[in-house]
């Protein structure tokens, strides 16, 4: 089993949703840390070590780009696939967002088999 | 050397009134529904959604456009609808009628829907932002926008629930016939606005 992952979206429903979908897609890990917003995720991510970010990109007080930015800027989660999980996804979003650190991009709403296949192959065997 | 200017079109009433944008709709929902709930939601014909009664003690969901195109997308349910649809999110759990997960799931709902609409029409997809939801829940409220509007409305039956799902257009002065504006408010009794 794998070690953390962090999950960053201000539904605490769709939390809980990429939660039960990250089981039955077979990626299951020890702890599953929450945030509400970009801001929350920093400091959990300052106190804890997780191997994979699944991110919302609309949000209050500090969006998901401002997040990725934040992350690069202060050295944090070195080499921890981010995976952005969003509504929006057109283009120029998505183009950003990876230009920015994401390494995977999946649009709500997504099933069990979407995750296993954009997340998988971005964790460590 | 020349030099190519592409303008992006606007996306106009007409479109938004047309058929291919109810299927869009329709495509939408059915695909939030099977995707994310596991349920098989389908349009009701005009003359069917007649037939159903308005939701007396329900939730409404509402997302905001803005943008290439004004106006938000609604959704409208009953309370044991919304129940139905947050149990479903959490995997067939189930959720007293108060839980705010309830507000929480529907909002996340009709974000998907309004997300998914516009995400597929390429005038739009890039061009138009969603405010984060807003969910009220009270009973024989109306909701009147600011500006003059034009709305769709569509009604899905999905387990032994229904739910009805407003598209609501903004009018440009250019295509108003009578610029008047009229007035904001919500009416009725209303127990709750979350967002």
């Amino acid at each position: 089993m794998r070690k953390a992952v962090l999950l960053v979206d201000d539904s605490a429903m769709m939390r809980k949703v990429v939660s039960r979908t990250l089981k039955m897609a077979g990626l299951e890990f020890e702890q599953v840390l929450e945030a509400g917003d970009g801001a929350e995720a920093l400091t959990c991510l300052r106190d804890n070590n997780v191997e994979l970010i699944m991110c919302d990109i609309n949000m209050p007080v500090m969006n998901g780009l401002e997040l990725l930015q934040r992350i690069k800027e202060e050295n944090l989660a070195v080499g921890v696939p981010i995976v952005m999980v969003t509504t929006e996804g057109s283009e120029p979003q998505v183009r950003q967002a990876i230009l920015a650190g994401a390494k995977g991009y999946i649009r709500k709403p997504f099933s069990a088999d979407h995750i296993k296949n954009s997340v998988t192959p971005l964790l460590a065997p | 050397m020349s030099e190519l200017l592409v303008k992006a079109r606007p996306y106009s009433l007409e479109h938004f009134l047309s058929n291919e944008n109810l299927e869009l709709a329709d495509e939408t929902v059915s695909e939030v529904f099977r995707t994310l709930l596991g349920f098989t939601a389908e349009a009701l014909s005009a003359s069917d959604a007649q037939g159903v009664a308005g939701e007396q003690n329900g939730r409404t969901a509402i997302v905001g456009f803005s943008g290439a195109m004004r106006g938000y997308c609604g959704v409208r349910l009953s309370s044991p609808a919304a129940c139905a649809i947050a149990s479903a999110m959490l995997g067939g759990m189930d959720i007293d009628e108060d839980d705010d997960s309830i507000d929480d799931g529907v909002g996340e709902i009709c974000n998907m829907i309004a997300g998914g609409w516009k995400n597929r029409i390429p005038e739009l997809s890039s061009r138009c932002s969603l405010s984060p939801p807003t969910v009220i829940s009270g009973r024989d409220y109306k909701i009147h926008t600011v500006k003059p509007s034009v709305t769709v409305e569509r009604v899905y039956k999905f387990d032994v629930h229904t739910l009805r799902v407003v598209l609501d257009y903004e009018q440009r002065s250019a295509e108003m016939g009578d610029p008047s504006v009229t007035p904001s408010s919500c009416t009725g009794e209303l127990d709750r606005i979350a967002s």
